[in-house]
């Protein structure tokens, strides 16, 4: 065994380990009683499920046994039920203890696929939003976003023309005229776009016919009006955080039951329902971080020094939004454990025989009034423990990631 | 503030806009046919078709390109949602397509009831979440704090759904205290007022009445009001632990103060502004929360209307309950804006 070379001569703050801001995260983290025991419950939540999902099969498709039907718990066999059943049966005779800890497995499932849509989705939206409602955009950025906007509002005549191509045109006068120096043009520039717009529109159309084109040829105008305006940034961030603002005037389990309704039941399209109703929370935390550290010297120093945006955004931004998205992230966790289960209760969840908790509760939650009382309290009980600890968790990290904030 | 508030009227008119446009659009894409669910499977063809066209689900969504080829102006423009939006202006909902009622007024009679009771649990909330926090945070540290703030806890981490059941299983089937479900025993009658059960039969002294309605009011009210309250106990404590190390506050003691009036007059009044945001946020989501409350409880409102009209493709049942909620909404947060400037005279609205 080799010795380590040791070094008399260093002062002791030199030997001292390196701090960083990770480990002094995880020393406070694992400082606070709350938060390991927040720990402890998602560490076992996890342990339990995957090594369950692994090495315990369970095949809920064949588990029925009607002479088991709604036993209650027996910790002992007994000449009545020769098994062991610590959480008792269900109407069909299967194991609750066996289906709870299964069911974990569609939870954390959900719980991870519905956090990673709306992080992704709403935390690229917020981030542009809040990068470039506070930093201009280059000439390039600029002729794409109007580019963008002609293509968009073009739909509305190429659709009514049935000719794609218009949306096309009207995304090429966009990008040209964007890129155009026009301003000494003066106010002739409005109708010079009105007159385009006109053009674009109208024309195409008129192989529909002279109606279609008249209709095509005004709205033609007014988008080309509309792109005349010297768009930017702002202009973006507004459009989209209105649309979020469109999705959270929606309460959100009312907008998961339609897009469940929408798309069909099952667990697969209940996460992208719960994902999709979650997007607003990330797009709007993600823009208000991102509004505050543009405003950061460092950020100031990386555009002075010439940096391209794309480089700003990923390498000097971005990192720093990553504490408050580690917190919410864990808080979704547990939220969408519930919103699982709220949507499998209603039966939009998860398809029966599947195990979910949710889906447990909603199968049987009737014979509440015959004394099944451990049917429903035993997967009621587990959704809540999971969520206790994510919640437990991410409080946590809130206050292990930003020490301002602890008292 | 006038001008700030027409101007942020003015600003909803986009916000609801779009959600007309999105409720309508699912609703639409939601596959199965209404006239189908209205007539059964085995209707004949002619009869569904019929249907369709008094309903005008045989229009085009939004508009009529081919009816614009011919230069019809009118046909152009006659398609579902913008009938939808012209009836919507005039105030007439449409009808239920299963019930064949008004869905405006099948709205007036459910809408106190899902008000009740989002009202009442908010009460509850506000009445014991507010006194928690404060206690906690006066008493920080000590075992009061660390007990309300894992109850707190838990309560934020509560799938009602399941609380509900559980109160079911203890109040009602073991216990026997309480009914099971509805809103009023069938066979009270109580005159209308308001539509507030509560408020009506105090107002005419029909004592049953008001007892039973509180009895069916308690279930519900508990399972709704966990959330919010275990969410306003945490903001006012650590609302009111930011303020408690302010200056001001070390002044008044210096002054000699009373404890309790450091607390309520000095503390307090500051540090209500972050839970007043919380509780207009949370009303908010009662009513949500509302639809799997009203669900498990039969409580005749809104919420549970609505889901089974999602479930049931009844469109305008789905439209306006949708609508009313999500305008309710939005009023409540546009009144948490205004209520900052009564509060907090530094804030101005311009």
């Amino acid at each position: 065994m080799v010795e380590a070379p040791r070094r008399p001569d260093l002062p002791e703050f030199a030997l001292r380990r390196r701090r960083t801001l990770w480990g002094d995260a995880w020393r406070r983290l694992i400082a606070s009683p709350t938060a390991r025991l927040g720990m402890a419950i998602v560490v076992i939540f996890i342990l339990t499920t995957v090594l369950a999902h692994f090495f315990w099969p369970y095949n809920p498709k064949t588990d029925l046994d009607y002479t088991l039907k709604l036993k209650p718990p027996n910790l002992r066999p007994t000449a009545e039920i020769p098994s062991i059943h610590p959480f008792g049966t269900d109407k069909l005779g299967r194991d609750i203890f066996r289906r709870v800890i299964h069911g974990g497995w569609n939870s954390l499932r959900v719980g991870i696929i519905s956090v990673g849509i709306a992080l992704v989705v709403g935390g690229l939206l917020g981030l542009l939003a809040g990068f470039y409602e506070s930093i201009p955009m280059t000439p390039g950025e600029r002729r794409g976003l109007t580019a963008g906007v002609g293509l968009l509002l073009g739909f509305i005549p190429a659709w009514l023309a049935d000719q794609p191509i218009l949306a096309v045109l009207f995304a090429i006068v966009g990008s040209v005229g964007a890129g155009l120096s026009l301003s000494r043009l003066g106010h002739w520039r409005w109708l010079l776009f009105a007159g385009s717009g006109a053009l674009v529109g109208g024309v195409p159309a008129l192989w529909v016919s002279p109606y279609t084109a008249i209709v095509c040829g005004l709205l033609g105008a007014i988008i080309g009006v509309f792109i005349a305006f010297p768009l930017s940034g702002s202009l973006f961030s507004n459009l989209v955080m209105r649309l979020m603002d469109i999705i959270l005037a929606f309460p959100s389990i009312l907008l998961a039951i339609a897009i469940v309704a929408f798309l069909g039941p099952g667990l697969d399209r209940a996460m992208i329902a719960i994902g999709f109703v979650g997007i607003p929370t990330y797009a709007r935390l993600m823009r208000a971080t991102v509004l505050s550290l543009v405003q950061r010297d460092y950020v100031l120093a990386a555009q002075a020094v010439g940096s391209g945006h794309a480089r700003i955004l990923f390498r000097h931004i971005l990192p720093n939004t990553l504490s408050p998205i580690i917190v919410q992230s864990t808080l979704g966790l547990g939220s969408a454990i519930i919103w699982a289960g709220a949507l499998g209760f209603l039966g939009l969840g998860a398809i029966p025989p599947e195990p979910e908790w949710g889906a447990m509760l909603g199968d049987s939650y009737r014979f509440l009034a015959s004394g099944a009382w451990w049917a429903v309290t035993f997967p009621g009980i587990a959704i809540m423990l999971s969520v206790l600890g994510f919640n437990l968790l991410g409080d946590g990290l809130r206050d292990a990631l930003d020490p301002r904030l602890t008292r | 503030m006038t001008r700030y508030i027409v101007r942020r009227l003015i600003s909803l008119i986009p916000t609801l806009l779009g959600v007309t446009v999105v409720v309508f659009l699912l609703l639409r894409l939601i596959p199965g046919d209404p006239a189908v669910a209205m007539l059964g499977e085995h209707a004949s063809q002619e009869n569904v078709q019929r249907i369709r066209e008094q309903l005008g689900l045989n229009r085009p969504l939004f508009l009529d390109r081919e009816a614009l080829k011919q230069g019809d102006l009118k046909g152009f423009l006659d398609s579902q949602y913008l009938r939808f939006l012209g009836r919507l202006v005039q105030g007439d909902l449409g009808a239920s397509i299963h019930r064949r009622i008004p869905v405006a007024q099948e709205l007036s009679q459910r809408f106190p009831a899902t008000v009740e009771l989002a009202l009442a649990a908010m009460a509850v909330a506000i009445l014991l979440g507010i006194p928690i926090g404060i206690l906690s945070a006066a008493r920080r540290n000590t075992w009061i704090d660390s007990l309300s703030m894992v109850g707190a806890l838990i309560g934020v981490s509560m799938p009602i759904f399941w609380l509900g059941l559980m109160e079911i299983m203890l109040f009602a089937v073991i216990l026997n205290w309480l009914p099971i479900g509805g809103r009023l025993d069938h066979a009270i009658e109580v005159r209308r007022i308001t539509g507030l059960l509560l408020i009506d039969t105090l107002v005419t002294g029909q004592w049953t009445a008001f007892w039973d309605a509180v009895k069916h009011l308690v279930m519900p009210v508990i399972a709704l009001a966990t959330i919010p309250l275990a969410i306003i106990a945490r903001m006012t404590r650590a609302s009111m632990l930011e303020v408690l190390q302010e200056d001001y506050i070390r002044t008044a003691r210096a002054k000699g103060l009373h404890q309790r009036l450091v607390l309520f007059r000095h503390a307090l009044k500051n540090a209500l502004l972050p839970v007043i945001t919380i509780i207009g946020l949370q009303t908010g989501n009662l009513l949500a929360g509302a639809i799997l409350t009203e669900t498990i409880f039969a409580w005749p409102g809104i919420g549970k209307w609505v889901y089974d009209a999602i479930i049931g493709r009844d469109y305008p049942v789905v439209q306006g309950g949708t609508l009313l909620i999500a305008l309710v909404f939005v009023l409540v947060n546009l009144l948490v804006d205004l209520s900052y400037a009564t509060l907090d005279p530094r804030i101005h609205y311009e």
